[in-house]
């Protein structure tokens, strides 16, 4: 499909496009680790949000400045910091979500060469009346320092633009997710994680037009045939694997949702179109599904995984989580004994920068699939 | 009728011809490096054994690392699930199996009815495998076979903290230097394997009664020392090494 090449494109490889959409446009390229940096901020400024995945390389240089058990997602990161790999970048957005995430903003500052560099400090419940105040006077004063780092103003209509554009975005990402939930052959998921992946990284207003023209396109599609396979649910934090989803298929799955970073957790909730936009960004991480990095209830996370898996009509969970990611680790128990209670089976898969082995990989797909 | 399992694993392959009479008998070579060779000479061997021809086997079911490799069987299964399998149909009231293979370890949980109800897999290293084993024999210049025999002397087995095989190599050739006596290391060796497996374990809940098989399965000092871990009798599984290939056969012959 037409509609889908750009964005295989840029997935394969967001640093040429990241690189050529500088030098074409001399706009900023700001890049940020997590589904928590206000990007709306950064668009409204003038500049292009771009999400920082994390290496398929070894990792050599990375090693001198962090210790071998934090996640590949930090490490590998910066590994292409080090590599100069980056040098596209004008700045660094680093919001304060889990330990290694807050450690590594220090070490990037002082070692990855990249100019501007900004931590958003929010807090960790996000859903109290206090946290709220809080968080949009975070997110105002993040704002404030943008302006000064890159020297310009970010004016109110420019912030209700932003807001209206990722509304736009997240809502058509949102009509792709249920129309693949509703038919999961109408669109690879690999491909689909392609989209979701190039959504954090290309210029956002073309993007936009290019997730509409996407969205009509596959209204006209026939869908292929995946009748045979049992409908799964990826949970976890970044997948930089899109291989998983076709050896899930081989091995009898296909993926109808999910609840990942580089899923769900960016286009989750719209922002509200009146009053204070600022506040209303805020709002909308206060009201959205916590990630495991914040606190929200004791029961939150597994409530809105079991609804999720249960409007999905999902047969069985697959845990993927970056290896060392301790705020997943930390709540794996917790989801693990809430889905068992509601009677859906669930595995756990933890990666690293490259996939386990592929023999051991199929062997324990298979057969959960074969489970269910 | 007849049906063959073939187990094609990291370090050996199986087979096991079975009829509704029961197991007509059960072959293991070394893989190689072609496993589809391996796979295919295992059951021609066994079958001449047995004065049987290839058009007497009605199923053929493939199974271990090396499934996919060999065109010529019905069906491929994963090696968990002709695990289960094989240890249900050696002894229905089995609900638990500690598998050692070459490469992984893997704690399998079976339902009243024998299906895989839950597992657990151990893919990151080597270490708490057959592999380990081998490589630590090598190190202490004595054969594997001998290892339960000297466990069974040892009084105050060596501690082996690191788990990693290439560390736990160095571990042990330290151990040597020391002059600690070659039992006390083989104990050492056993103790670690089963705090590691028994971890494995309890991720996903011990059921009762547990069985053991794998090749691993035949090393009784290592088997007493994960009885000793786990608080539980260990339920002896008679062909811990073939009981994958024979789980394949057992699921070919319910093919029909």
């Amino acid at each position: 499909m037409r509609e889908l090449e750009e964005f295989r494109r840029v997935a394969r490889d967001p640093y040429t496009y990241a690189e050529s959409l500088k030098k074409e446009t001399g706009r900023p390229i700001i890049g940020s680790f997590c589904s928590y940096a206000p990007e709306e901020i950064v668009v409204a400024a003038g500049a292009v949000p771009f999400r920082i995945f994390g290496t398929r390389e070894n990792i050599t240089r990375a090693d001198a400045h962090l210790q071998a058990y934090a996640c590949s997602l930090a490490r590998g990161s910066l590994e292409e910091a080090l590599a100069g790999k980056l040098k596209f970048l004008d700045g660094t957005i680093f919001p304060h979500t889990c330990d290694t995430i807050q450690r590594l903003s220090d070490i990037w500052r002082l070692n990855a060469g990249i100019p501007l560099h900004w931590d958003v400090v929010l807090p960790v419940k996000l859903n109290t009346e206090s946290a709220r105040d809080y968080l949009a006077g975070v997110i105002s004063k993040f704002r404030r320092d943008m302006e000064t780092g890159l020297g310009v103003e970010i004016g109110e209509d420019a912030l209700i633009e932003a807001v209206a554009l990722f509304n736009r975005i997240r809502g058509n990402l949102n009509t792709l997710y249920e129309m693949r939930r509703k038919s999961p052959g109408l669109i690879d998921a690999g491909d689909l994680h392609a989209v979701v992946k190039s959504s954090m990284v290309m210029d956002r207003r073309d993007l936009a037009a290019k997730l509409e023209a996407l969205v009509e396109a596959l209204r006209r599609t026939e869908p292929r045939d995946v009748d045979g396979l049992h409908r799964l649910f990826l949970a976890g934090g970044v997948c930089s694997h899109p291989e998983i989803y076709s050896l899930l298929e081989e091995s009898g799955g296909v993926t109808v949702w999910d609840d990942l970073c580089t899923g769900t957790r960016y286009f989750e909730g719209l922002i509200a179109e009146s009053g204070d936009p600022v506040a209303a960004i805020a709002d909308r991480y206060a009201i959205r599904a916590a990630c495991p990095a914040k606190h929200a209830s004791l029961v939150s996370r597994g409530d809105h995984l079991i609804r999720a898996v249960r409007e999905s009509r999902a047969r069985g969970v697959i845990f993927l989580f970056l290896k060392f990611c301790d705020p997943h680790a930390f709540d794996y128990p917790y989801l693990k004994s809430s889905l068992d209670e509601a009677g859906v089976p669930s595995m756990v898969l933890e990666v690293e920068e490259q996939l386990p082995p592929e023999g051991q990989l199929r062997t324990r797909l298979e057969t959960f699939v074969s489970l269910l | 009728m007849i049906a063959a399992g073939i187990d094609i694993g990291s370090i050996t392959t199986k087979a096991v011809l079975l009829s509704e009479e029961g197991i007509l008998g059960s072959h293991v070579r070394f893989t190689g490096y072609n496993a589809e060779q391996a796979g295919r000479t295992v059951l021609d061997e066994l079958a001449a054994q047995l004065g049987l021809k290839r058009k007497d086997i009605r199923r053929i079911i493939s199974t271990g690392y090396g499934r996919r490799s060999l065109d010529f069987a019905d069906r491929a299964l994963t090696e968990i699930i002709c695990h289960g399998a094989g240890a249900f149909y050696q002894n229905s009231g089995i609900r638990c199996i500690i598998d050692i293979g070459g490469q992984d370890s893997k704690v399998i949980l079976l339902d009243e009815t024998g299906k895989v109800k839950d597992f657990v897999m151990n893919d990151k290293c080597a270490a708490g495998t057959g592999r380990f084993l081998e490589v630590m024999a090598r190190a202490l210049e004595v054969d594997l076979e001998a290892f339960p025999v000297l466990a069974v002397k040892a009084t105050s087995p060596a501690r082996i903290s690191n788990l990693c095989t290439v560390f736990a190599e160095s571990e042990v050739i330290s151990l040597i230097a020391k002059g600690t006596p070659r039992e006390e290391i083989v104990a050492g060796i056993h103790q670690a394997i089963a705090q590691r497996v028994v971890a494995l374990a309890r991720r996903i809940g011990v059921r009762e009664p547990v069985t053991m098989t794998g090749g691993v399965a035949r090393n009784s000092g290592l088997v007493s020392e994960i009885e000793r871990e786990l608080s539980l009798p260990i339920i002896e599984n008679p062909l811990p090494q073939v009981n994958g290939a024979l789980g394949a056969a057992v699921l070919g012959l319910r093919m029909g």
